[in-house]
């Protein structure tokens, strides 16, 4: 029985594309009469069909070593590609992570997306979405990984580009795309790199190989940079981490799945390409700072925003910062552990976020206010999932970031000051968050705001008891620290840091003596802030600048210097036989002299040659 | 019997040249559909007998013709044309299948339509340097008249522009066989006999570097290119897909099978300039594309650069670099078909192909959906996204370059990079947006529009999912050129013992550790040592 579970292990990422290609009759318009309701059940019952066999994989793998499972794909000379599946607990609890939030996600779309035309569509792509996931999730191979990770780009760009009509769409769509294949693009670099000098991409044979191998400095530092560029253009690190900002205006249920473990995936990536990253010092370098910026730079810049669902992707950004770091002190069970606390809680916060939006057809947290008594399902929703988000209660990430300071306490104690300051900034922006959309008085957008159908409740209340009860079953997984190794200090500047962010955003939302808008800056730094540090126009004047004068002079060189040169040969040759033509008059004797003359010449070149020769 | 594959589409010109006109204007392209087809079948028959672990040439066959000149009738195929043969007879169907029902003088364009094919056929199976180069200028009438006659505005600047370019191409392949000819005494142009000159290795670079320039017009590589986008802005749509499809394959086929095969040491010798050859024109190509307007120019530059990427997997030259060369081959022509398909239906329905002008055209009830689906695959798969054939033989291009040419190899990357954003920038524009009121009554898309291109688009993907299927014809084939012609080591498998021996155990065991330890990648960067996986396909295949 538990042969044939690890066996069929590689179907679970089948089912989520099985279920996208089955959706393309009503997602081309060839099934009209049904709707397409039709495709979102074949898509949810294929979630559910991967969910049960993910379970009972975990279930037969819990306590037993990890198995490998081998798929022959393409065979050349002197080269061979393998697919390769490792079903370890880690990896199938990934796979379990993903599918259940799949579902949930898709049932929430159920209700979010009830009157969208092209419901079809939205599901085919959630099903790709879902098994390019779980692929990462269980594959043990960097080339299928990377393969998926492009994937991933591919239905990123598309589900962001869900509603194409819009111009802001449409940008969003294209930067999401280009961004990330930025990432790709040097992570394909570095495949091909290590697949010729490391002989594998097996991350099994990876790890035994960098174990041994002696890399010169250059090609260490080259190498993980590019290894490590994939990871941070997925996880929405500094500099590229513009995308997950704007992937904002795709649809909201897409955008729980894209906060919560897309962005994991990413970083479950990175985590498998540790042992190589750590080969060179200068890329753990490279890594820590990226994630330590990113950390702290997109906390502060979520508080600044002011749309609903920008200011929790920022904070998704820091997150990741995070993660990036737990990576680069080589602590994979950590950033493995936040990368669960946090996606449950962001999945969960993106729902809460989800039903607002659609109560209130706005995302503007300034039009909001007043909720909090209309709408119980989600208020909760947002309590459990901020308070899940941050160190101040015992709720999933607590312990994670308590595990975090744990682990670099020893090593880098500075590095707290980061967890400290990205609690403190996160605890005072979901406060803030709460208190403009739950907490004051019902604006015009908020009056008639009735609580969501049980489509998209039932998932969310699902999630927030699972949220609940996150703590106990890593309890039960042993996944808690050990309360002798607890050093005191560093839960009390935990939860200082969650009290005082989390105080500070009381104090200036929740109290109604406070005007609103609340105006804590100056307005430069309110706007540097808000518009990202601007870091659309590093962009612009770095990479497209140069993109975009490279086509532009490439392309005035091909019409006036190569093209322009053929067509002068070609007017000169027939400008030249135009101008000929005119020589002919007609007249006989004017032949006559042309002849003679020719003779003439003829004869005295003849005889010029001949003399010469002869003397 | 590869003649049937020359001959068949000719004496089907001729019955359609000699049915009475109203026949011909109703059931022209019926007559001509029917032959495709059978063309087609038959070379995928071809195909099903194809000895797979033969490297030589198979059904081979000989006829004297001209004693006197050397000019012997002699046709054969190996694991580097067969591909191009089949691609050449689905491209042919494929093109009979897209034209316009109603097209004008329906007779002379099913005939022309009909040479072409045959004569690109011809010029691929042929095993004697003269007949190739008949063939070779054949090929060259029909698709001027296609493009004079059916093409747009523009089409007489842009007809004579590819008629005098492509003709210096041949006039300097010929002299080049000419020479080779000559010089190495043996008064013979048939090309088994001709491999085995002994000529020095200045004279072979003079004759290579001839051949390069007459094959590189043709492939185009850059900057002998020009001809490339005007000829496709102007030729009708089957001709765009059959010219990006096949004709530009002929031009890396030649390079790879005369300029290769015959003079291997000088290839060797200049394969650096050739690698350099290669960036400039995969980085000129898609830099140039992303300055375009015209949604077919984008597609020609996109396809310069995408054979730069053919000729650096062919200056490596490595058995696996080849092998990766003929799917590039394939995987272009199959893509650029596609994209071309997906222009010619936005351009019949819209009348533009003004990337500004257009806009919204995926609008589900009153715009092209499913073209514009289509279009999004065929860019995707041009840029290289897995799961569509593009990716594993770019990836393979890159695996295998990278051994020979590393830093060439990541420049070239670089235009993978770029050609996402060229093709974002046309599907953006062109398919995403709202659909403006001046594109809001526009002609049905009828079945027979799509049909092509989803054909072709299940071909991308099925072809991306399961490699082996494109690769398995060419391997021995490859293996040959590389170990016989160039002199490569098939690289010793170093024993990296992974644990594929997994395989053989029970699966509820834990994987076996590594038994032998790693050979450390020692010496790096200077050697840049492979280690390879075992031949362990037998294990499996015997599991």
């Amino acid at each position: 029985m538990n042969q044939l579970l690890y066996q069929t292990s590689w179907w679970v990422p089948v089912y989520g594309l099985a279920g996208a290609v089955l959706t393309l009759p009503w997602s081309i318009g060839l099934v009209r009469r049904t709707g397409p309701r039709p495709a979102a059940y074949i898509n949810i019952l294929m979630t559910v069909l991967a969910l049960i066999h993910t379970g009972f994989v975990l279930w037969a793998v819990w306590d037993h070593p990890p198995e490998r499972l081998l798929i022959p794909w393409l065979s050349l000379p002197g080269f061979d590609l393998w697919l390769t599946f490792v079903t370890s607990r880690t990896s199938v609890g990934a796979a379990f992570v993903i599918t259940a939030l799949s579902l949930l996600a898709q049932v929430f779309a159920l209700g979010y997306l009830e009157k969208d035309w092209a419901l079809a569509r939205f599901y085919a792509l959630m099903g790709f979405f879902e098994g390019a996931m779980t692929g990462i999730a269980l594959s043990d191979s960097l080339f299928l990984s990377y393969a998926l990770l492009e994937m991933l780009t591919l239905s990123t760009y598309l589900l962001v580009g869900f509603w194409y009509a819009q111009p802001l769409v449409v940008s969003a769509a294209r930067d999401a795309f280009l961004t990330k294949r930025v990432g790709d693009l040097l992570l394909l670099m570095g495949v091909v790199t290590l697949s010729t000098i490391a002989g594998s991409l097996d991350f099994t044979h990876l790890d035994l190989w960098a174990a041994t191998v002696q890399l010169s400095p250059t090609v260490a530092g080259f190498l993980g940079i590019a290894l490590l560029a994939g990871p941070t253009g997925k996880c929405a690190q500094f500099p590229l981490n513009l995308w997950l900002d704007e992937a904002m205006e795709g649809p909201n249920p897409a955008s729980i799945l894209r906060n919560s473990v897309v962005v994991a995936c990413g970083a479950y990536v990175l985590i498998r390409l540790e042992p190589i990253l750590a080969l060179s010092p200068l890329a753990l370098n490279v890594l820590m700072i990226l994630g330590g910026m990113t950390a702290i730079g997109a906390s502060l810049v979520a508080i600044a925003q002011i749309d609903i669902k920008r200011a929790l992707s920022h904070s998704t950004s820091a997150y990741l910062g995070l993660v990036f770091l737990a990576v680069g002190t080589q602590q994979e069970e950590i950033a493995l552990m936040l990368l669960l606390t946090h996606g449950i809680a962001k999945a969960l916060l993106f729902m809460s976020v989800g039903s607002v939006i659609l109560t209130t057809s706005t995302q503007d947290l300034t039009e909001m206010g007043g909720l909090g008594s209309r709408m119980p399902a989600t208020i909760t929703a947002y309590m459990v999932g901020a308070a899940a988000s941050i160190g101040l209660l015992p709720l999933g990430c607590f312990w994670a970031m308590l595990e975090w300071a744990q682990g670099v306490w020893a090593t880098m104690p500075w590095l707290i000051g980061i967890l400290l300051l990205v609690n403190g900034l996160t605890g005072f922006n979901l406060v803030r968050m709460f208190g403009l959309v739950f907490g004051g008085q019902p604006k015009p957008k908020t009056r008639r705001a009735p609580e969501v159908i049980w489509l998209m409740a039932l998932p969310m209340v699902t999630l927030t008891i699972v949220t609940l009860l996150l703590p106990l079953m890593l309890y039960q997984w042993r996944g808690l620290p050990d309360w002798s190794q607890v050093n005191p200090l560093t839960i009390g500047l935990l939860l200082g840091s969650g009290l005082v962010g989390c105080g500070a955003g009381v104090f200036f939302y929740l109290n109604p003596k406070v005007e609103k808008p609340v105006s804590l800056v100056g307005k430069s730094i309110r706007e540097t802030l808000a518009y990202d540090f601007c870091i659309d126009r590093l962009y612009k004047i770095s990479v497209v600048l140069g993109v975009v004068q490279g086509a532009r002079f490439t392309a005035w060189f091909d019409r006036y210097v190569v093209d322009g040169f053929v067509n002068l040969v070609g007017v000169a040759s027939i400008f030249s036989g135009e101008s000929l033509k005119y020589t002919i008059s007609g007249q006989s004797r004017n032949y006559l002299l042309t002849l003679f003359v020719g003779v003439i010449l003829a004869l005295m070149m003849l005889g010029w040659f001949y003399w010469s020769w002869y003397f | 019997m590869l003649s049937i594959l020359v001959w068949a589409p000719i004496l089907g010109a001729i019955l359609i040249g000699c049915l009475p006109q109203t026949l011909v204007a109703q059931r022209g392209r019926q007559i001509s559909l029917i032959i495709a087809s059978l063309l087609l079948a038959y070379s995928l028959y071809l195909a099903s007998q194809f000895d797979l672990m033969n490297p030589g040439l198979q059904f081979s066959e000989s006829l004297p013709w001209i004693d006197s000149l050397g000019l012997t009738y002699q046709l054969g195929v190996d694991g580097l044309s067969l591909p191009l043969v089949v691609i050449n007879s689905l491209l042919t169907w494929l093109a009979i299948l897209s034209s316009d029902p109603r097209i004008n003088r329906p007779r002379l364009y099913y005939v022309l339509l009909l040479v072409l094919g045959s004569a690109v056929a011809g010029a691929f199976l042929s095993q004697n340097l003269l007949l190739f180069f008949l063939f070779y200028e054949v090929e060259l009438i029909p698709l001027y008249l296609i493009i004079a006659i059916w093409g747009g505005a523009r089409r007489g600047y842009a007809a004579t522009k590819f008629l005098i370019y492509t003709a210096v191409s041949g006039v300097l392949i010929l002299s080049a066989f000419f020479g080779l000819s000559l010089l190495s005494g043996f008064s013979s142009f048939d090309y088994g006999v001709l491999q085995s000159h002994t000529l020095p290795l200045t004279t072979q670079l003079i004759l290579l570097s001839t051949l390069l320039v007459g094959f590189g017009i043709k492939i185009p590589i850059v900057p002998l290119h020009t001809w490339l986008p005007d000829a496709h802005v102007e030729a009708p749509t089957p001709a765009s897909v059959l010219l990006a499809g096949v004709l530009l394959k002929l031009g890396t086929y030649g390079l790879l099978r005369f300029g290769l095969g015959l003079f291997p040491e000088a290839w060797k010798a200049c394969s650096s300039v050739l690698a350099a050859i290669a960036v400039l024109s995969v980085l000129y190509g898609s830099f140039a594309a992303i300055a375009q307007t015209d949604m077919k120019k984008i597609v020609a530059y996109s396809s310069v650069g995408h054979m730069g990427y053919i000729l650096l997997a062919a200056a490596a030259g490595t058995s696996l670099s080849l092998l990766g060369a003929i799917a590039q081959m394939i995987s272009h022509g199959l893509i650029s078909a596609l994209l071309f398909l997906g222009v010619g239906v936005v351009y019949a329905k819209t009348g533009t192909r003004d990337i500004n002008v257009l806009r919204g055209l995926l609008s589900p009830e009153r715009g092209l959906p499913v073209i514009g689906s289509l279009m999004i695959v065929g860019a995707m798969a041009s840029a290289g996204i897995p799961g569509m054939m593009g990716f594993i033989a770019e990836f393979i291009v890159y695996r295998s370059s990278f051994e020979v040419f590393p830093i060439q190899t990541l420049l070239c990357m670089i235009g993978t990079g770029l050609t996402a954003v060229y093709f974002l920038i046309m599907i953006n524009r062109v398919f995403f947006g709202r659909l403006p009121d001046h594109l809001a009554n526009l002609p049905p898309v009828r079945w027979m529009d799509r049909i092509p291109a989803v054909i072709v688009t299940m071909l991308i993907i099925f072809f991306g999912i399961q490699p082996s299927w494109m690769m398995r014809w060419s391997e021995k084939t490859a293996v040959m050129i590389a170990t016989e012609r160039l002199g490569r080591e098939l690289t010793p498998l170093v024993a990296v013992e992974p644990d594929r021996v997994a395989m053989d155990l029970p699966l509820s065991q834990p994987p076996v550790a590594l038994k032998a330890p790693f050979v450390p990648a020692a010496s790096l960067p200077a050697s840049l040592p492979v280690l390879r996986l075992n031949d362990l396909k037998n294990d499996v295949q015997s599991d």
